[in-house]
């Protein structure tokens, strides 16, 4: 299990470092951008001085139109029939110069008020051939802000052989998109798990948090496939951030779940006001809110998992591990590298804590399987151990030889008990009227054998009742085993049932004169069998006393509800 | 004949008080059931007895005490159970036969008669003999037992690190338990065979049989013969 593991962790590692390559050397040179407010075609000629236009630009309100002018220097060439492209992320709407020429449009700048939102935040242009000689060029933006005034400025700008630019992105989309399917994957297939069996909690959290991981990398990477317009990406970044939210928050509460510790409600009711509150401070500055959201989490869990090893939980060591692997993750690749990487590594502890649940359940599962057979086994062996068997067919020869009228009766109620035991020989449990029948047959045999008047009575039994198979016939024999007749030659056996709104309770009391018992009574393998039924059907809501009287025996059996 | 019945299921114990009064007839003077194991005890404790008939597993305890006291007594001692896998422990103790449930007469009597006909256990398996040693019973391990001296209605085990036991059965008794391993080379002397070394005579047509542990032990004149062949 750690094996695969560990290979599934360097898998990923693989994958993290692939999406990052960028080995190629840079073919362009890119100087200091600056801006303008108005318009003139004349701006975008290479040569216009623009010495007194400004470094930076905070806020161009009403949509108006104001230039930007970078100076780039190609550093090489491109193959002939091989044209550069040029990729930007713009807020806004604006016409490409390139060296004075038109090269491309994106919206409709300076109309952004009368015409519906055109262009996207992310755009790829070509440039044409003959315009990229090595040496000195310019690139000249028309623009308009109409929808985020604020955000002045060039954010990604890049030059490079058009179709790596389109491919690689495509390429690393591609990757981006497999991996969120497999955790998509895992979410469908948990979430079945948990709807199987609704009590598994930490399936349907670990199913959730694989959702929101692939939703995550999907609302991530949607940009590539499907065209944003830049008035819209406040909403993704909105989107993201509340993703990052749930993840953060659902993460911790998972581990609690598989690596109970004390006050667990307070730390995690303590855990959701952080969370909450550094979600609602600066909300507005994205990224700043989702690494803050990613050190709470990473904190939280590492608390946990190392009380859950201290605590000797499985997985825990393991967990701990991961997160300090994050950390290493965290200092080598970038914080958007880091998060992917970071999230799936514990998702995938996660997982692992998950199996060995799974594994732990199969066991005791099966456990209780083999237990299952065993007290089957124990209640078939009843009839057939030799005590009984053998005892029983010396009398019954002994009936036979003087009185095979006797004889045969007595037979009759061999076969009774011996079909009601094969009536209830594979059930857990059966109608109390059953029971007490078996009782009943076995009471009759033991008559015939020990010619001792056995009495049978009881009290309030209510029909409607089950009961494990063999636990009052258990007693009985006890009863029977252990006590010698009154002086008028009997033994009475009483079952009395009471029933409350807390539990049902059955008490099974034998009169009799008990056999002195010498030495302590050790547990014989009746009561371990009476023990093992009820545990097996009630799990530990029940409660067995035994008790000698003056005359006979005590025993309850109570059932809580 | 004063025999006890020791069972706890009333009417097998009728059955076989019945089937005992056909089988020993006029010869029987007593018979008694019992059903408890500590009255068990304290009826062999105090009376006299020549046959225990004893089920193993009264009221839900196994006789096992009552066994090994039963063995150590100078009566026989049959057991009567449905476990027939208690037979060999049973027989180890030094019980005279092992009757399993269901029996009928013909068994009963089978059993019954090993004590009238001196009649030796075909196999020996006895492992220990239970003596009784200030009220509790000791168990010894056969392979410590060199011989076996009569001593009036008790008998002598001689052991080989010298110490002796008394136990209460009777050689006559003893040699129907330990037979063939152990022969009665004189009327007081039962001796295993493999610790006897040599056979000499003395003046006077004495036999003597030298043992390991360097004892002389007498062979009676009777005796000689089966005990020179099988020896030889």
């Amino acid at each position: 299990m750690n094996l695969r593991f560990l290979s599934c962790l360097i898998f990923l590692l693989l994958l993290g470092t692939s999406c990052t390559k960028s080995d190629r050397n840079p073919v362009f040179k890119r100087y200091k951008t600056l801006y303008q407010i108005g318009d003139q075609p004349a701006w975008a000629t290479k040569n216009w001085n623009d010495t007194n236009w400004k470094k930076r630009m905070k806020l161009v309100p009403d949509g108006q139109i104001f230039w930007s002018r970078t100076p780039i220097k190609i550093l090489k060439a491109p193959e002939s029939l091989q044209p550069y492209g040029l990729r930007l992320e713009v807020y806004g709407a604006y016409e490409v110069f390139w060296d004075g020429v038109l090269i491309g449009r994106n919206g409709n700048p300076g109309r952004e008020v009368d015409v519906p939102p055109e262009g996207e935040l992310w755009t790829t242009f070509t440039i044409p051939n003959h315009l990229t000689n090595k040496g000195e060029h310019l690139l000249a933006l028309r623009l308009s802000n109409y929808y985020y005034p604020d955000h002045i400025g060039i954010h990604e700008f890049k030059i490079d052989e058009y179709n790596d630019l389109v491919t690689d992105r495509l390429i690393k989309n591609s990757y981006m998109h497999v991996f969120a399917g497999a955790f998509l994957i895992a979410a469908i297939y948990f979430l079945f798990l948990f709807l199987g069996n609704k009590k598994e909690f930490p399936m349907l959290i670990f199913s959730i948090s694989c959702f929101l991981f692939f939703s995550l990398t999907m609302t991530h990477f949607v940009r590539t496939t499907i065209p944003i317009h830049y008035s819209l990406h406040v909403i993704r970044l909105e989107v993201i951030t509340g993703i990052m939210f749930g993840i953060s928050f659902l993460i911790p509460l998972y581990f609690s779940m598989q690596f109970p510790y004390p006050k667990q409600k307070l730390f995690l009711g303590i855990y959701g006001v952080v969370l909450l509150s550094l979600y609602i401070f600066k909300h507005h500055s994205f990224d700043f809110t989702a690494y803050n959201m990613m050190v709470s989490l990473w904190v939280f869990s590492l608390g946990i998992a190392i009380y859950g090893a201290y605590k000797k939980g499985k997985g825990a060591l393991l967990v701990v591990l991961t997160l300090l692997v994050c950390i290493i993750i965290r200092y080598t690749v970038s914080f958007g590298i880091s998060l992917f990487v970071g999230f799936s590594l514990i998702l995938l502890s996660m997982l692992y804590v998950l199996s060995l649940r799974i594994k732990e359940q199969r066991l005791a599962y099966e456990t209780s399987l083999v237990q299952s057979t065993r007290l089957r086994l124990e209640l078939l062996k009843k009839n057939i151990q030799p005590h009984f068997l053998m005892n029983t067919l010396t009398s019954l020869i002994d009936w036979v030889e003087e009185s095979p009228k006797k004889g045969v009766l007595f037979i009759e109620a061999l076969a009774k008990e011996f079909d009601l035991l094969n009536q209830i020989e594979n059930k857990t449990l059966i109608p109390i009227k059953q029971e007490i029948a078996l009782c009943r047959s076995h009471l009759e045999i033991m008559e015939y054998r020990k010619e001792i008047n056995y009495f049978w009575e009881e009290k309030g039994i209510d029909s409607a009742q089950n009961i494990p198979p063999g636990i009052l016939h258990t007693l009985l024999e006890n009863g029977i085993t252990h006590s010698l007749p009154l002086e008028d030659n009997s033994i009475t056996f009483t079952l009395l049932f009471e029933s409350n709104r807390e539990y049902n309770r059955y008490t099974f009391l034998t009169v009799a004169e008990t056999v002195r018992q010498e030495g302590n009574i050790k547990e014989g393998t009746g009561l371990k069998y009476i023990k093992a039924r009820l545990t097996e059907s009630y799990h530990d809501q029940w409660e067995f006393t035994s008790e000698p009287l003056t005359h006979g025996w005590k025993n309850t059996i109570t059932l809580y509800l | 004949m004063y025999i006890l019945i020791v069972e706890d299921e009333s009417r097998i114990a009728k059955r076989i008080e019945r089937m005992i009064r056909t089988i020993v007839g006029g010869a029987l003077q007593s018979i008694k059931h019992i059903n408890t194991l500590q009255e068990a005890v304290t009826f062999i404790e105090n009376k006299t007895l020549d046959l225990v008939l004893l089920d193993l597993n009264l009221n839900g305890h196994s006789g096992f005490d009552l066994l090994t006291t039963a063995v150590s007594k100078s009566f026989h001692t049959i057991v009567i159970s449905a476990y027939k896998e208690q037979a060999i422990t049973a027989f180890e103790y030094g019980v005279l036969d092992f009757v399993p449930k269901p029996f009928n007469q013909e068994r009963l009597e089978q059993a019954v008669q090993r004590i009238t006909t001196k009649e030796t256990t075909t196999v020996n398996t006895v492992k220990y003999l239970a003596v009784k040693k200030r009220h509790k019973v000791q168990l010894i391990p056969m392979e410590k037992v060199v011989y076996i001296k009569g001593a009036g209605t008790y008998t002598e085990l001689v052991l080989v690190d010298g110490n002796k036991a008394l136990h209460d059965k009777s050689l006559e008794k003893l040699e129907q338990l330990l037979s063939p391993t152990f022969e009665r080379i004189h009327k007081s002397y039962l001796v295993k065979m493999a610790e006897i070394t040599n056979i000499s005579v003395s003046s006077g047509s004495k036999y003597i049989a030298e043992l390991k542990n360097g004892e002389r032990i007498p062979i009676g004149r009777t005796k000689y013969k089966d005990i020179k062949a099988k020896w030889f």
